[in-house]
């Protein structure tokens, strides 16, 4: 009956604490869960692209406010915004004439729904006729040792380009306002030619492996004009696997063997029982041998 | 009783006596010191750095963000990291003959990985150093600690600075690298930090895993 009820005072008193220690332990989980959760963010640009649209506004709104997330003023022709992280979710991009009040109607307007880790340009495109708001997916993927490139047509002189890298032909017709896929190429730098009626633009470009580019071909000041967009870098070649920068030297040392300890403990308790078991059987002949070893009379009560 | 004693005593003040009673008061002192030094050892030992330090901010042209890639932004020659003390000069990394990130001669100095774009420049930029030595802290000791916020200073070969704002901190089991997160492309100006963490495995002499800190240039 003691036992039992030792045995589980001993018991309760090992649970609690363990217990206590389950709360810290799921709120530290818990919050570095919540750390991971929060990087949903992906990456927003904005262009006009539409030669004969003069310079306008370009607000951004997360969906549904009323006041915009970022706000440019007096985008020209031909001018491409750098990206903008933002979390993801669901924006409304609007075009207004460049320093008309914020709260009149937009020109155009488009939406668009960014996902994490994705990019984007919104891109006014056409003549001003016809102008559109389009949203373009932006590759961010690039084949190892490679170059990803794609042309957006955005000349209304020429109304249809052919494009050719060195010597490989990467559209043969674009028209106006029209956007490429994107073309695997090789690293390396050469010599874009862009033709098209009677006119036509070369520039020396160079395409590093593991880059992506977006080639604007404008109406410039002085014929057809190609801007090269560097979209997104990143390694040509990824190393494989992970980093080895690490020697151990900080790391916890495990417990030392506790086998010499042991050992000290056994035979301690060994030599110590050897001892008493000898005094024991001292003891026990004593009274045999003590007439031929005392010498005071013993006083024995 | 005390006579008595004195009689048992003298009784056993024999030889035989004498060394059965040193067996029995060694062996129990043996037997203690084994029990004391047991309890002792049993907890794992966790070698303490010394004090961090924190640095101040580096001084000097801060590079604006890049509107777009055209001119190649210098060579990457130093980084600051005020927060946890990290100060130290960059070496060029490489590749290993089996593909895998070189890793920078010394645990005391950082490395850029030069086939990845460089920092400040549209693109993933990494640097890479060690956690430790064999015998105590490495470069990159501490960079688990950085906090969400923290800024970091990369200086360049023309003496302007590169400012970045740290999003993320990471851990991954190096035999599952996100590969694609760390080296793939974006469209901004970006920094990876990476150094080892997680357990060491005393048979293999290797952590487990790599702590990765994310951050983004801000003009």
């Amino acid at each position: 009956m003691r036992l039992t009820r030792f045995a589980r005072r001993i018991i309760l008193l090992a649970a609690l604490p363990l217990l206590l220690l389950a709360i810290p332990v799921a709120s530290v989980a818990a919050a570095s869960a919540a750390t991971g959760a929060a990087a949903g963010t992906g990456w927003i640009r904005l262009a006009h692209l539409s030669p004969n649209t003069p310079a306008v506004d370009v607000y951004l709104y997360s969906f549904g406010d009323a006041s915009a997330q970022i706000v440019l003023h007096h985008v020209a022709y031909g001018t491409v915004s750098p990206y903008e992280q933002v979390p993801a979710g669901d924006y409304t991009v609007a075009m207004r004439a460049a320093g008309a009040v914020s709260t009149s109607a937009a020109v155009i307007s488009a939406s668009v729904d960014v996902a994490a880790g994705h990019a984007y340009t919104v891109a006014g495109l056409g003549p001003e006729s016809g102008l559109r708001l389009q949203v373009l997916d932006d590759q961010l993927t690039t084949p190892p040792g490679k170059a990803l490139v794609r042309i957006i047509q955005a000349s209304l002189k020429q109304s249809v380009v052919s494009v050719t890298w060195g010597s490989d032909q990467l559209q043969g017709s674009l028209k106006f306002g029209a956007v490429s896929s994107y073309q695997t190429v090789s690293a390396g730098t050469g010599t874009l030619t862009v033709s098209g009626g009677g006119d036509n633009a070369t520039a020396s470009v160079p395409l590093a492996a593991g880059t992506v580019h977006t080639l604007v071909v404008l109406d410039g000041a002085n014929g057809l004009q190609i801007d090269n967009l560097l979209d997104a870098a990143g390694s040509g070649v990824a190393p494989a696997g992970g980093a080895a920068t690490g020697l151990g030297g900080m790391a916890p040392r495990a417990p030392s063997s506790p086998l010499p300890w042991l050992a000290a403990i056994g035979a301690g308790l060994l030599l110590a029982t050897a001892g008493g078991l000898r005094l024991h059987s001292r003891r026990a002949a004593a009274p045999a041998a003590a007439g031929r070893h005392q010498r005071v009379p013993a006083a024995r009560s | 009783m005390k006579g008595r004693g004195r009689h048992s005593r003298r009784r056993s003040l024999s030889a035989g006596g004498r060394t059965a009673a040193l067996l029995v008061a060694g062996g129990l002192v043996a037997a203690g010191a084994g029990a004391a030094g047991l309890a002792l050892t049993r907890h794992p030992d966790v070698p303490v750095a010394a004090a961090l330090q924190v640095l101040p901010a580096p001084t000097g042209q801060i590079e604006a963000v890049p509107t777009e890639g055209a001119a190649q932004v210098a060579e990457p020659v130093s980084l600051v990291i005020p927060s946890i003390g990290v100060s130290t000069s960059l070496v060029h990394l490489g590749l290993t003959s089996s593909g895998a990130l070189q890793v920078p001669p010394t645990t005391s100095v950082a490395g850029w990985y030069a086939g990845s774009p460089r920092p400040g420049s549209i693109g993933s930029a990494v640097i890479a150093g060690h956690i430790d030595s064999v015998a105590g802290p490495g470069v990159f000791f501490r960079l688990s600690q950085l906090q969400r916020g923290a800024r970091v200073y990369v200086r360049r070969a023309d003496g302007t600075l590169a400012v970045f704002e740290v999003t993320d901190v990471h851990m991954y089991a190096k035999d599952a690298f996100p590969t694609t997160a760390v080296y793939g492309a974006v469209p901004d100006p970006e920094l990876r930090l990476i150094t080892c963490g997680g357990t060491f495995d005393y048979s293999t002499r290797s952590y487990l895993s790599n702590t990765v800190v994310f951050a983004t240039e801000v003009s």
